[in-house]
This record gives structure tokens, sequence and C-alpha cells, in this order.
């Protein structure tokens, strides 16, 4: 992070203020970050704590999943407003078929992997008629994605008509509420389940069980944004697309995938969703879009594409983390969360315009 | 550009006729009337009078946030938070008249200056939308998206996220009035019922012509004459169709996007104080009411680019309708109510798909 080559070299030497601007350019929203946690750590006892950061990563990871989904639509210079509708679709849809394996007696670890696997196939589909809208019929991405929102949400509210979908298997709910790593006092420390203790014996919960695997997912997805053929395609497309054609990038194909794996991005987040409040809705994520975006833009992605990178969408998205947390634990309605946000949002973008440097 | 030729040339024929073409121009409005087809004889109940008046009444917000969304997508951006200033706007309002009556004000005058008042405040989204995508450059969709989040954490702070009540009776009675009510064979009474007739019976009442509906068309007609006869009309759709033309020729573009982006939240607001008047309570905007796009879905149907350049108020108008009675004909038709968000979505997508293979239309 804010270690971009090339970037050192756009500035003139000699000029001190220029070089400051670069350093803080770079690092802004680093120091943002920084900033926000130090302000909130002084004025809301008990922020600055493990368990907190534990709370802030759990309840962040659907925003994180979807920023990182988005992100790859914003790189090649489109939107993805449906991101929020699929995660409730795919909330719904996973609990649906779960339910549906039940009687067949798999036993529940089965259940839960088809119930998981299945949801993450079904969840593709709207993003690949998203990517062919996109890519083959040329519809603008606004309103081929808001039309795949609408369908999302139709879709979603017949299949529950009206009622949250409930009925996930005991052990989905578990993995959603557990953590990866418990510490009881005087025996070892235990993966997954938690030891049993005496009453009123404090075990120490290291990391949610969703937040590691999130972690994974997040770090496979910037390794193929960074590492990969696919990423730099994506890049090319969205930095210049007659130059990348001539580059003889498949630029139709590589738009489709940037759409069916923002949408399977979209349903993981769904199924997590799901694990989390054992439950699914259709406007589950519909709040969510809003920080989606706002995490990419703050981590500096342009809105006409070609530039952003996963680590700091993360930032970006680690910022509304922790501005919500901090609210929540120092009392403060949420509501002021929004408003905070939209002002962080347009905020970014006049200080990248200012901070050329922060840019790429 | 080629894929426009080549896929009008595998399309040619029908379509290149002047009927061809008149009907792709104006689809939106021969699907509405298929529609009123089609749902009449699927119900009779679909074709009265009182159905259309109902519609067209209900839909008085959508018609005023279209209208906004429309002068905004002609300079080639998007309002995002039309939606949200209305429910700021409303919620605003409510507030106000809360607090004068609280400090034993007249009702008359509470409501007046409380819609007075945030008529003009109204104004202050959208001048800050527009200096921010003017002066700072910020992209349009992001700047009025961080208005979608600063208004509607305004409208929870102010409304604690309920509803808010306690306003005059008579509210409601101006915002749903209607000019005539007939009772067939008894009695023609002109603005409102008579005092004596029984709230039981009100069924039986025939209500023709709501107050809404010239508010409405004047508003629309405005709007409409604006953008075609004068020079800010005329100028707004230069900034749309080729910014750069635009500057040569001595248009201030800055100072007209500012302006476009407070007329859009003043129609906002005003649609806030509609709502007002027509629910009786200050409501703040639910994230699953996405008003905004909605906006966005009747400006695109009614033949707008979002590319800018193109759009008209009554097209759009169109667009609104065309959404609304298909909500309201699959209901009365007994279809769920959420096929309307699928058939909407797939309406979009007919509509950019006739702009692409008729990139000149219009």
């Amino acid at each position: 992070m804010g270690k971009e080559p090339g970037a050192v070299a756009t500035v003139g030497s000699g000029k001190r203020r220029g070089a400051i601007a670069e350093f803080l350019g770079s690092r802004w929203i680093l120091i943002f970050l920084a900033l926000e946690i130090l302000f909130f750590g002084l004025k809301t006892e008990g922020f600055a704590s493990l368990n907190s950061l534990q709370i802030l990563l759990y309840y962040g990871v659907l925003v994180f999943l979807l920023a990182v989904a988005e992100l790859f639509v914003v790189i090649t210079g489109g939107i993805d407003l449906s991101v929020g509708y699929i995660l409730g679709f795919a909330s719904i849809v996973s609990i649906k078929i779960m339910e549906a394996l039940k009687p067949l007696g798999l036993g529940e670890g089965a259940t839960v992997l088809i119930g998981v696997c299945a949801t993450l196939v079904v969840g593709l589909v709207p993003g690949l008629v998203n990517g062919w809208l996109v890519a083959y019929l040329k519809v603008p991405p606004f309103i081929a994605t808001f039309s795949m929102l609408g369908v999302c949400h139709g879709v979603s509210e017949l299949i529950i008509n009206g009622v949250y979908a409930m009925g996930l298997p005991k052990l989905a709910a578990s993995i959603g509420s557990g953590h990866f790593l418990y510490v009881a006092p005087g025996s070892g420390p235990a993966l997954f389940s938690r030891p049993l203790v005496e009453r009123g014996v404090e075990v120490l919960e290291v990391v949610p069980n969703i937040v590691v695997a999130t972690a994974v997912v997040v770090a496979v997805f910037a390794f193929v944004l960074s590492r990969t053929r696919f990423g730099r395609h994506i890049y090319a497309i969205g930095g210049n697309v007659d130059a990348a054609i001539r580059a003889g990038v498949p630029v139709k194909r590589r738009v489709l995938g940037v759409y069916a794996l923002s949408s399977f991005l979209a349903s993981l987040a769904g199924v997590v969703y799901a694990f989390m409040y054992v439950s699914g809705k259709a406007d589950a994520g519909a709040s969510l879009l809003l920080d989606a975006i706002a995490a990419v833009v703050i981590g500096g992605a342009s809105m006409f594409g070609g530039s952003g990178t996963v680590g700091r969408t993360m930032v970006g998205a680690l910022i509304i983390a922790v501005l919500e947390l901090g609210l929540r634990m120092s009392g403060t309605p949420t509501f002021d969360k929004y408003i905070l946000v939209g002002v962080i949002l347009i905020g970014a973008v006049i200080v990248e315009r200012y901070m050329p440097a922060a840019r790429k | 550009m080629a894929d426009h030729i080549e896929a009008a040339g595998r399309r040619a024929g029908f379509l290149e006729t002047r009927t061809g073409r008149a009907l792709a121009a104006n689809w939106a409005a021969f699907f509405l009337v298929l529609m009123f087809v089609v749902f009449s004889c699927l119900n009779p109940r679909f074709l009265s009078v009182a159905n259309f008046q109902n519609v067209v009444h209900i839909q008085t917000l959508p018609f005023l946030l279209a209208a906004a969304e429309t002068l905004v997508v002609i300079t080639g951006g998007i309002d995002l938070s039309v939606g949200f200033v209305t429910g700021l706007a409303s919620v605003g309002a409510a507030k106000l008249v809360q607090l004068q009556l609280a400090a034993g004000a007249e009702p008359g005058t509470a409501v007046g200056l409380a819609c007075g008042a945030i008529l003009l405040l109204s104004l202050l989204p959208g001048l800050i939308n527009g200096l921010v995508i003017t002066k700072f450059k910020v992209p349009p969709f992001i700047a009025t998206m961080g208005m979608w989040g600063i208004a509607n954490g305004l409208a929870l702070k102010i409304s604690t996220g309920y509803p808010m009540m306690g306003l005059p009776d008579w509210l409601t009675g101006i915002g749903n009035g209607y000019f005539v009510y007939v009772l067939p064979g008894e009695f023609v009474s002109f603005l409102g019922k008579p005092d004596w007739f029984p709230d039981s019976r009100i069924r039986e009442l025939v209500r023709l012509l709501p107050y809404s509906l010239p508010f409405i068309l004047a508003v629309l007609a405005i709007l409409a004459f604006v953008l075609k006869r004068t020079r800010f009309g005329r100028h707004t759709y230069a900034i749309g169709g080729n910014v750069d033309a635009a500057i040569r020729s001595g248009v201030s573009v800055d100072r007209n996007l500012v302006a476009v982006y407070m007329i859009s939240s003043f129609l906002s607001g005003l649609g806030g104080i509609f709502n007002v008047f027509q629910t009786g309570i200050g409501n703040y905007t639910t994230f699953n009411a996405q008003y905004e796009f909605f906006a966005v879905a009747a400006v695109v149907v009614g033949g707008a680019s979002l590319a800018g350049g193109k759009g008209r108020i009554w097209s759009s108008a169109v667009g609104v309708l065309v959404l609304a009675f298909l909500e309201n004909g699959l209901a009365i038709s007994g279809v769920q109510p959420f096929y309307r968000y699928i058939a909407v979505g797939v309406l979009l997508v007919v509509a950019v798909v006739i702009d692409k293979i008729f990139p000149d239309l219009r």
C-alpha cells in the first residue's frame, strides 16, 4: 500500500512542499484511518481492545466482500448496483436449498456444504446476465445492474413471500457465530469448538470463523487482481479499452467475467449473512451498497476505471467500519454514520484531486 | 457506432419505415396504450376513472422526482440524492410544524412557514451537489451518492427513526382532496364533501379531479417550457450533447449545472412537502423505497440517454405512467406485486436496447 513504483519519480526534486504532498497524498487514507482509531480510542472507553477489533471485523465482513466485488467492476469503468440485492437473494437461496436438502438425511455437514456450493453457483447467474448485457448488448452498467437489482429483489420476495427465510441448520449458525481459536485458562488452545469450562470461567475467543474465511477470500482476489493475467487485463480495459483491444485482450469475455465474479462475491456475502444472522431477507444488503462503493472510492479507485487496489479498498472499508463501531460504542445514534460516510466519500474524491500522487 | 449500424441493418425492413421509426421513438407511449388494452381485457375494474385518478394521484411524487432526474440526466449527470432529499424535506417540514405548534403557533401559519422554509432549504443540497461537481470536479454519481448518505442521516436524526406524527388533521384533506364530490342522483359538492355526509358512506361518493392533478400538470408544464423555450433549457441540452462545444459557444457551464442540481433538489423538496400533505405525517425515506432508482428508470423508459443530451419532461412523465400502470395493472389482475420489480428491470433493458438500435431518435 502506498508504495506504487513510479509514484515517487513524478515529483520534482528539491520541492519540499511537493514531497510532503506526495507523502501525504499516497498515504492519506492510512493516516486518516490511524487518526480515526486514535480519536475513538481516546474518546470511547473499551474501543482500543482485542474484543472490539474482533467485533469490528465481524460486522465488517459483508462490506469487505461487497467492496472487493465492486472494486473489480469499478476498475473496468463500470458500476454494479445489484450487489446488495444479490446478497439478499443469496441469503434466501442458501437457506431454502439447505431446508430442501434436510429431508434427504445427508447429515448437517454435507447439507451445509452442498447448500453453500449450490448457492454460489446460482449466484453466478445474475452476474452472467449483467455481464452479457454490458459486454455484448452494450447496455450501460448503471442500467443493466439496476435492472438486475430489481429482478433480484422481485425474485427474492417471490421466494420468501413476505417473511424471512428461516431454518438454517444449527451447524451453519454455529460456524457463523463461532471463533477460529479458543483459549481456556488451564487447558490448551482449541480450534473451532468452545472447550467445556466451568461457569464463570472466561474463555478467550480469537478471530471469528467468518473473518478468517473472508480474509482468505479477499487475499485470493487481491492475488487475482495484482498477479494474474486476468487482473492485468481488467486494468487494461479500464485504462484504455481501445488499446486493450489492440493488445489482444478478449474484452467482452473479461467484462463478462468481472460481472460474474462480482455477483459470485456478493452471493458469498449473502451466504455469510445467512450464517451470521440465521435468516435471509430480500433487502439484507440494500444499505450496504453505499458502504461498498464508498470503500472503493475512499480507497482511491477512479469511477472512470483503470485504478484501484484491493489493499486500499480494504483500508477504505476499515475507515467505514471503524466509524460505525466507534459511533455505536460512544452511544451516538448510528444515523450519524450515513452523514459522515457521505462527507468522507465526497471529501476523498476532492483530496485525490488535489493530491495527484494519490492517484494510480 | 458500428454496432448500431450492424444491428440496425439486421433489423432493417419494417423498423426502417416511417411507421416503424415513429413506433420506436414513442414506444413507451404505445406500450402504455397496449397495457391499457391488455389490462382492461383482463379485468374490467382496471378501466375506470377512479383507478386512473388514483394512479395519477399516487404518482405525484414520482412525477416530481422523474422531472428532476430528467433535467440532470439531460446534462449527462445523475442525481442519486433525490429520494433521500425528499425524505429529509418531509421530516424537516414535520419537525418545523411540530416545533411551532409546541410554541403555541396557529396551525395554518405554522404549516405555511414550515413549507416556505423547507422549500428554500431544499435548494441547499442541490447547491452543494452542484458546487462539488463543478468546482471540485467530483463525478455526479459520487457527489450525489454522498448527498444520499448525508440527507438520509439527517432525516433519520431529525425523525429519530420513526414517522413524525402530531400534525394538523386537515393536511391530508388538502393533499388528498378532490375538486368535485358527487353522490349519483343526490348531490354535487365542490372542494370537499358536505359536512353532514357521514364518513361511513364515503365509499359511495364519486370523487373527481384530485387537487394534485392541476398541481403536477402545472409543475411539469413549467419545467417543459423552461427546457424547451428558454436559454437555460437550450444550454442544458447543449451541455449534455457536447460540453466542449457548449463552452466554446459561450455557455457558462458551471452556473448552468449548479442551477440544474438546485432545481433537482428543489423538486425533491417539493415532493417531500407533498408527501407530508398526502400522508399527514413526516416520513423519512427507507432504503427499500428506491425513489431515485425508479426516477432514473422512468427517465430512461421515457427515452432519455444516460450519456446526456436527450430527454423530455413529458416523455419522462410517460415513463412514470408506464411503470405505475404496470404495477397497478398487475396488482388489479391479481399478480404478485413482486413481479413489478422484475418487469421494471426488463423494461429498462428494452428501453436501452431500443436506444442503441436507433441512436439518432429524438
